[in-house]
């Protein structure tokens, strides 16, 4: 073809790419969205009028099924209990409508789905420090039902496609009516439609953050608590990745959650705003911990053998900011046991010997602290913590072992 | 979630020209079910959605809803025929005398068989030890059990999807069409998907004794293949999916030397 065509063609493709990276620029940093103007868009009871919404509703029924049988479920009552009463409280308008089902997967998530089902990790419970944290991830999650968030999603993704996919037909019909080849611009109008999608998806989850920081306000909760778990999140991020001498992972055009720095910003102004001078606001620690303190253990478990010790030492020490305890030193010992670097056994035994001191020690902590003063030579200790162990733990798998090992 | 990718890995595997293929597998000592047998139908996957201008798919509620109607009948039908009587479980609680953890344990692993089924048998990952054996697969004693306890001969697993193109993208095609006369030519844009897979587990053995799998679909929005909405549409889905079973091979020669000795 001809060379000035190409010349133009390019100029004009700097320029248009120029524009659009322009656009998107702004898109990432976005402006907040304030609390105040998060309204419910539904009420009690709602179900879905539109066909699109229906078909949604329908898809998930199988969905829901699924989830409530499997077999990863934590279904002791007391903690089912506990968050379906939470939800039930910060749920606003939809709150009795609200299921919730407890995972037990050790990563930090929770989930809510089209009809109104929420989702949480097991893996969030051991970082949440207090009721108020819980409650604003649940908020979280019920302002994305409030804010008829997945099919608005839907919706935006819908027309965007049609748009793109006229205009693409378009571009080629009137490209070769006119002897122009305006392939190039439908790349670039392909990607401008697929980064305005994830931008949309930012933007609903600046609206339920908005939003969950306002519910747990109104129920009492301090709504700060929101900004803490990104402070918390950020930091073992970062200890993680400092572990594994790698850099922690920044936002980018093609994430569907606002940055986790953003978010904390945008909540601590959140807070800011609303939290009204004089009220009394209480995080509920003390229940929250007496909620969970069955399932602790299993918990800190689940995380200490995710070969992660970088993100499990960060998470105790912040754990332990409210007071230290036997459970907690222990699984302190065991990311240095399991660490197993040159003089992390020293660390592990000097964490096993503090985990014994507290009333609250596990079985576990007595087996490993007998272990370590057998290393050491003094016998006569390791006897006693072994007896220890086995008078908490007598069924131990390993219980003939021990006492043949106690002597 | 995970049948969707199922689903789109099976798609793939055939051709995506404008066409109906079917494909089916058995057991080399499998004989199609006749006489007095009974057949359970654990809860039919029938979705039903229509294809936005886009390209995207949107479930569609009442569209699945009659689909699901329209070919339970035609199964009722077809199988009515064979002689054999059908119960088809709609929720996992309402088989008496298996709780709906059990159902769902069996649902799983028929999923993941069924898996290794499509990967071994369809998408071309084929495996030298099961060469020349027709369907060498098995649900094992999960499967016995359910039979058992429930006095079903056989369990047949259904998954049904439509995707029927909506009037922006039959008009989108029509434009690619025009294009044509201009020097850009783009009709085949995409349209009407049908997928349908089964999978026959022996009740006795435990055994998959048969997998079948039916794609119909058109490149040009506005062409069909079937409705599964409609009764005619899926009367053909049923008859293309589990009207042909074919006996497995062990079974054809020994028919094929009993005629030949007549």
């Amino acid at each position: 073809m001809c060379a000035r065509c190409l010349e133009i063609s390019r100029r004009s493709l700097l320029v248009g790419g120029g524009i659009a990276a322009a656009t998107l620029h702004t898109g990432v940093a976005q402006a907040r969205v304030r609390p105040q103007d998060m309204v419910p868009l539904v009420g009690p009871g709602y179900r879905p009028t539109d066909a699109d919404e229906k078909g949604l509703w329908k898809e998930m029924e199988r969905v829901e099924e699924e989830v409530a049988g499997s077999n990863l479920l934590i279904t002791d009552p007391q903690i089912t209990g506990y968050l379906q009463n939470l939800i039930g409280t910060v749920g606003g308008p939809a709150a009795k409508d609200f299921r919730i089902y407890l995972a037990r997967i050790p990563d930090f998530n929770a989930m809510m789905f089209p009809t109104g089902f929420a989702v949480v990790f097991s893996g969030l419970l051991l970082r949440m420090r207090n009721e108020a944290q819980l409650a604003g991830v649940i908020a979280h999650e019920s302002g994305h039902f409030l804010r008829s968030h997945m099919i608005r999603s839907w919706r935006d993704q819908r027309r965007k496609t049609d748009i793109f996919s006229i205009g693409a037909m378009l571009a080629g019909i009137g490209g070769a009516g006119a002897g122009v080849y305006l392939g190039d611009y439908v790349q670039l109008a392909q990607l401008g439609t697929i980064l305005s999608l994830f931008q949309y998806s930012r933007a609903m989850e600046a609206e339920a953050d908005a939003m969950g920081a306002k519910l747990i306000a109104e129920t009492g909760y301090p709504p700060i608590e929101m900004a803490n778990i990104w402070q918390q999140l950020i930091g073992e991020e970062e200890a993680s990745a400092r572990y594994r001498v790698k850099r922690r992972r920044r936002g980018s055009l093609f994430d569907t959650h606002p940055s986790e720095g953003s978010r904390m910003v945008d909540l601590r102004a959140d807070a800011a705003e609303i939290t009204v001078p004089g009220k009394a606001y209480d995080n509920k620690r003390g229940r929250y911990l007496a909620t969970i303190g069955p399932i602790r253990s299993m918990l800190l478990d689940d995380q200490v053998k995710l070969n992660d010790p970088g993100a499990s030492q960060y998470l105790i020490e912040t754990l332990a900011q409210d007071g230290w305890d036997g459970l907690l030193r222990f699984y302190d010992g065991e990311v240095w046991r399991l660490r197993n670097r040159p003089g992390d056994e020293t660390r592990a035994e000097q964490s096993y010997a503090a985990a014994v001191a507290y009333p609250d020690a596990p079985a576990d902590a007595w087996r490993w602290h007998g272990i370590s003063l057998l290393k050491q030579g003094r016998a006569v200790e390791a006897k006693g913590a072994f007896e220890r162990y086995l008078k908490m733990k007598p069924d131990a798998p390993d219980a003939a072992w021990v006492r043949q090992m106690a002597g | 979630m995970l049948k969707r990718g199922l689903g789109i890995a099976l798609a793939a595997s055939v051709a995506a020209s404008g066409c109906v293929q079917t494909r089916q597998y058995a057991d080399v000592q499998f004989t199609p079910p006749s006489g007095d047998y009974k057949l359970l139908v654990l809860r039919p996957d029938v979705t039903v959605g229509s294809i936005t201008t886009g390209g995207m798919v949107e479930p569609r509620a009442d569209w699945t809803e009659q689909a699901r109607h329209s070919i339970v009948d035609a199964l009722r039908a077809q199988q009515a025929g064979r002689g054999g009587k059908l119960t088809i479980i709609e929720h996992r609680n309402e088989l008496p005398g298996v709780t709906a953890q059990e159902l769902a344990d069996v649902e799983r692993l028929n999923f993941a068989v069924d898996q290794s089924i499509v990967l071994h048998k369809y998408l071309g990952d084929y495996l030298p030890t099961k060469r020349g054996k027709g369907l060498d697969w098995t649900l094992g004693q999960e499967a016995v059990k359910l039979g058992q306890k429930t006095g079903y001969d056989y369990a047949l697993f259904l998954h049904a999807e439509d995707q029927v193109a909506s009037g922006g993208r039959i008009a989108l095609g029509v434009l690619g069409l025009a294009g044509c006369f201009i020097g850009f030519c783009a009709p085949n844009i995409g349209g009407q998907q049908q997928l349908d897979y089964a999978s026959l587990v022996d009740l006795k053995t435990g055994e998959v004794v048969w997998f079948n799998v039916v794609s119909a679909g058109s490149e040009i929005p506005g062409i069909k293949f079937g409705d599964l909405r409609t009764p005619q549409g899926a009367t053909q889905m049923v008859e293309r999916l589990l009207g042909r079973m074919k006996p497995g091979r062990a079974i054809r020669e020994q028919q094929q030397q009993a005629r030949g000795e007549r």
